[in-house]
């Protein structure tokens, strides 16, 4: 759905069009979707100055800074200022994801939150209350020494394999909400440089140390297979918790996890409660982190046209139009539902509230191009109903709490040595005094990155964790 | 020929050693007269200097293109020797089951042998050995360090460079007239024999060829390393050589200054190390004077 | 190898044990990528095989991600692959025959120098040279939107057949090498021009060499992916298996599939392009 609502939108526009008697159209030709962003992204940065890129373009808020930086997507601030309505009506945090220096360089697609999901019938067995649970961890009662405790208890009377699981490979973006949760900081506006915040990443490295030393967490955590481990171990009641993302939600029920069969809604719902990522410790905050997803707009689009000088002005509002129209309330609503991703303003947001509504399009009974509603019935079919619409109301109080990764072009490149660090902590390579040294070690070997990179603070004396 | 090469690669090659001194950067032609001078040869040197992994990589590059090298050539050698006194059919197939490496996707490739030697018990190695009662914990693999993870990025990119030399031994072979082989077996010899006396010697051009060829492609290339590292299947440090590494820290981010700095220096350090295997199997004596003129 | 009547079925036997011994671990990994394909989650081991054609189904519609559900055309990026292989293989063998002729034949001047001058240039990866023939499209390319698809595709295979040339080239040297002059001679001597000679004479007796080249320029041409990315309007199977592996996302055995399903234009090349070039072939010396 991501991609087809530019296929949407400008087929309303066509529509409004055409009920005014405007005899031009706008065909949207070329549709691309492909799962790997960063492979999106560099294909279009290849692209663009050749002129054969698209003319939109889906992808991650973080690289608006360099696209933004090289020219090659449309600063539209002016056109977005006649629609202050709608501007207002996306969430804040998420529009100024979509800002460079000021200006306005596309608007928010998607976004999401990353919760600790918990066990619920094994935390029934050992005591742990789930139901004043999203609250207490929401006030920072309840941090990682909590999760700690019960993830050891659980394990310990025999209840399951392990006591949480994480992603696999990266450190991004999941493992990072860590430094935040620890009251660390990856990015400061003040120099515009990354931080390195040693406490925080101590403290993060060290939990993980302490989780695998205990086998609370598999020591090859980092390699493990997404379809054939970590879901399943989820699904199946192998951990009590495990740090996931709001799509879990829906992916449980599409893809067969659970001993060769998909979970069903209800399911879904009973087996799992969910909460913010915890505080690290007291006086901490929980978080989660988003990594919105952003309509942006080829600063060359309808350069093809052999008029382009003339209409260059033309094509660019139009251009604006159409994303303004591919953010429709009721195409974002669909998509969040769909994808059990976070809608990105509040007309949607009220939308998944509307139980009529979603009875409409449970039975397709929505304005939509008749293509679009061929490729999406299936998938509307598993997915729209009440229990998933009431999961993205109860999770997008998790927006308040967001962090965003740093938009920074070197920041891959840190988040790589992290992921290192975290790997080498796993296997217990390093301690994770060892490892905060490492990180140092590989930051300053760099030059370039050591020249973006401010460390920041030492690592705690007399820390002790749980 | 001439054409071609001169378009596609001198004019590049010219190119990628001036760009090496701007801040090229995302495909934009507005750094195209930004000089930085030697930074990016200045910032990859000080990360070798610095870098606490480097010497993991200067010693994985060394074993890796050795034992591969030879595993390639060799390998490429028996098989298609192997190959040369079956039936036709029978020897294709082989072939074209040797084939396979070298054609499958590199992203599926390396899939495969994630699965395959992965640590856990969804390894298929482990889980055949553990079903064998072999062993009864599964074996990390790749995460042995450092003789596990250099085992598995041989063995994966060893199959793919066997293909290689098997093709053009096979193809030298089908070349050489059969009367020769013919003779021989009628005085009695036996394959080895054959090998040995005629055939080997036969092809000494195309031995010397495969043995360049794969040397520098495997110091120059990575890319059925990236993934197996990226998976995490082996050990970052002992799965990386220094071509994977040199493009990991300078392409991260779209910066192509810094990996074309990279790229000039190993090509340097390839061609230094391609006149010296040229040098060493006699390439002078093998480029007699054709007898081509009229 | 046939018609070698003394040869002994023991040491055949023997010879074929060897390379299956050898195989195992290959012939499993490749089975079970298959097998995967038909099953519901990646096959590594007996116990995750479950049966299903989803994946094919899937994939011949063009459904390839869950959440995105936007389909392509499978076939058409099938077709554009297959472009882009035969161009490379077919513009390479032409240019590799000519020029390793020459190279083993003709004395000119700076014959050495070019042979190491190509293999200089191979220590060059290709993606080193990227910007410099990229900088060079940038200059080159129509402003047409139908002329700029067209010239994307030629482009693409001129570039990627240029970084096979000198391996080509030094290949053919050798097969051109082996030949003795003798055969050569004897054409001129019947007065038959050089090219003439190339054409009837010498190009029938490389054709090991000619199948060894195609080969290996139809699999560049087919595995491409920095420089169909770069340049290609249109996707390849290469390209769109690579941006559909992300691991978190995808639904493995729908890679598994595909992969298969890219294996096997490359086989069909191989098995044809051996009849053809290897078919009547006796190799021996006549006259």
């Amino acid at each position: 759905m991501r991609v087809y609502g530019i296929v949407e939108g400008a087929r309303r526009i066509n529509d409004i069009w055409k009920e005014n008697g405007v005899n031009v159209r706008i065909v949207i030709t070329d549709k691309r979707y492909v799962s790997s962003f960063q492979d999106a992204y560099e294909e279009f940065l290849s692209k663009q100055p050749l002129g054969q890129a698209g003319d939109f373009f889906v992808n991650s808020y973080v690289y608006i800074p360099t696209l933004a930086e090289e020219g090659y997507i449309l600063d539209i601030t002016n056109y977005a200022k006649a629609y202050g309505k709608l501007i207002d009506d996306f969430y804040p945090t998420l529009i100024k994801a979509c800002e460079y220096k000021g200006r306005l360089y596309g608007l928010p697609q998607d976004t999401e939150a990353r919760p600790l999901y918990v066990r619920k019938d094994v935390a029934e067995k050992i005591g742990l209350d789930v139901k004043t649970l999203p609250e207490k961890v929401r006030a920072g009662e309840f941090t990682w020494k909590d999760v700690y405790y019960w993830a050891k208890k659980a394990k310990d009377e025999g209840y399951v394999e392990w006591g949480l699981i994480h992603r696999k490979g990266s450190a991004h973006p999941d493992l990072i909400q860590f430094i935040f949760a620890f009251g660390g900081k990856l990015y400061d506006e003040k120099t515009g440089k990354l931080v390195l915040d040693v406490p925080a990443v101590y403290k993060w490295l060290f939990v993980e140390w302490k989780f695998a030393r205990d086998g609370l967490i598999p020591k090859d955590m980092m390699a493990w297979d997404w379809a054939k481990q970590i879901h399943p171990t989820i699904v199946e009641g192998k951990t009590l918790f495990d740090i996931g993302g709001t799509w879990y939600w829906t992916e449980w029920q599409m893809k067969k996890y659970y001993h060769g069969r998909s979970l069903t809604p209800e399911e879904v719902k009973e087996w799992f409660a969910y909460t913010l990522f915890p505080a690290g410790e007291k006086g901490d905050k929980p978080v989660t982190l988003s990594q919105p997803f952003v309509w942006m707009i080829n600063s060359k689009a309808g350069q093809q046209n052999p008029k382009y000088d003339e209409l260059k002005d033309i094509y660019h509002e139009l251009a604006f139009l159409v994303i303004v129209k591919a953010s429709d309330p009721d195409i974002n609503a669909i998509h969040s539902i769909i994808s059990a991703h976070l809608p990105v303003r509040k007309e949607a947001a009220k939308l998944l509230k509307d139980e009529t509504w979603l009875e409409e399009l449970k039975r397709m009974n929505v304005d939509l191009d008749p293509t679009v509603k061929q490729n999406i019935k299936d998938i509307v079919e598993k997915t729209v109903n009440p229990i998933n619409a009431q999961f993205l109301a109860n999770v997008s109080y998790m927006l308040e709490y967001t962090h965003l990764a740093p938009a920074h072009p070197k920041y891959p490149a840190l988040a790589d040595i992290f992921t290192d660090a975290v790997d080498k902590v796993l296997r217990g390579e390093m301690t994770p005094e060892k490892a905060v040294e490492y990180v140092i070690q590989k930051v300053k070997a760099d030059p370039d990155l050591s020249k973006n990179v401010e460390i920041v603070g030492k690592i705690p004396e007399n820390w002790t964790f749980p | 020929m001439l054409v071609m090469v001169l378009i596609f690669y001198l004019i590049p090659l010219v190119m990628t050693v001036y760009l090496s001194f701007t801040s090229m950067k995302n495909w934009n032609v507005k750094y195209l007269f930004d000089l930085v001078g030697f930074y990016n040869y200045h910032r990859l040197f000080y990360m070798f200097q610095h870098d606490p992994s480097f010497k993991a990589i200067v010693l994985t590059t060394i074993v890796f293109i050795l034992i591969t090298l030879v595993v390639n050539v060799f390998g490429g050698l028996g098989l298609a020797l192997g190959t040369f006194f079956l039936s036709d059919i029978v020897g294709s197939k082989f072939r074209l089951l040797w084939l396979l490496p070298r054609i499958a996707p590199i992203a599926v490739y390396s899939l495969v042998w994630y699965y395959f030697f992965h640590e856990t018990s969804i390894g298929t190695l482990n889980s055949i050995l553990m079903e064998l009662g072999i062993i009864h914990q599964p074996i990390p693999w790749g995460q042995i360090i450092p003789w596990g993870a250099w085992s598995v990025i041989i063995f994966v990119n060893g199959l793919v460079g066997v293909s290689f030399g098997m093709i053009v031994f096979t193809s030298a072979l089908n070349q050489i007239p059969k009367e020769l082989v013919i003779a021989a077996r009628v005085d009695g010899a036996s394959a080895w024999t054959i090998s040995k006396r005629i055939l080997i010697p036969l092809l000494k051009w195309h031995l010397l060829y495969v043995l360049t060829w794969q040397f520098l492609s495997l110091l120059t290339t990575y890319c059925h390393l990236f993934l197996l590292v990226e998976w995490n299947l082996v050990n970052r440090d002992y799965g990386t050589t220094l071509a994977l590494y040199v493009y990991n820290t300078a392409f991260l981010g779209g910066e192509l200054d810094q990996g074309l700095a990279a790229a000039v220096i190993l090509s340097v350090i390839g061609v230094s190390g391609g006149f010296l295997t040229l040098k060493l199997l006699g390439f002078e004596k093998m480029m007699k004077r054709p007898r081509g003129d009229v | 190898m046939r018609d070698i009547e003394t040869k002994s079925r023991k040491s055949e036997l023997l010879i074929i044990l060897t390379i299956v011994i050898a195989s195992v671990p290959m012939i499993l990994a490749f089975s079970l990528l298959v097998l995967s394909s038909f099953s519901e989650e990646m096959v590594t081991n007996l116990k995750s095989f479950r049966p299903t054609l989803e994946n094919w189904i899937n994939l011949f519609q063009g459904k390839m991600a869950i959440t995105g559900s936007i389909r392509v055309n499978i076939f058409e990026i099938t077709l554009n692959t297959l472009i882009v292989a035969l161009g490379v293989a077919g513009l390479v063998t032409i240019v590799s025959t000519l020029a390793g002729y020459a190279l083993s034949r003709m004395d000119f001047r700076g014959r050495k120098h070019v042979m190491i001058a190509l293999l200089v240039l191979h220590a060059f990866p290709g993606v080193a040279l990227i910007v410099g023939v990229y900088l060079l499209y940038k200059l080159t390319l129509p402003q047409d939107p139908d002329l700029m698809r067209f010239y994307s595709f030629f482009y693409v295979i001129l570039a990627r057949g240029a970084l096979e040339i000198p391996m080509s080239v030094w290949l053919m040297k050798g097969f051109f090498d082996a030949i003795p002059w003798e055969f050569e001679w004897s054409g001129i001597i019947d007065g038959a021009s050089r090219i003439t000679v190339w054409r009837k004479i010498m190009l029938p007796l490389v054709k090991p060499g000619i199948l060894a080249v195609a080969l290996f320029a139809f699999i560049a041409g087919w595995q491409d992916i920095i420089y169909v990315r770069t340049f290609l309007i249109d996707q390849t199977l290469a390209t769109f298996i690579e941006s559909n592996i992300e691991s978190e996302f995808s639904h493995m055995p729908l890679i598994a599939a595909a992969g298969t399903l890219y294996l096997l234009p490359t086989i069909v090349f191989f098995l044809i392009a051996q009849r053809i070039l290897l078919q009547g072939y006796s190799g021996g010396l006549k006259g």
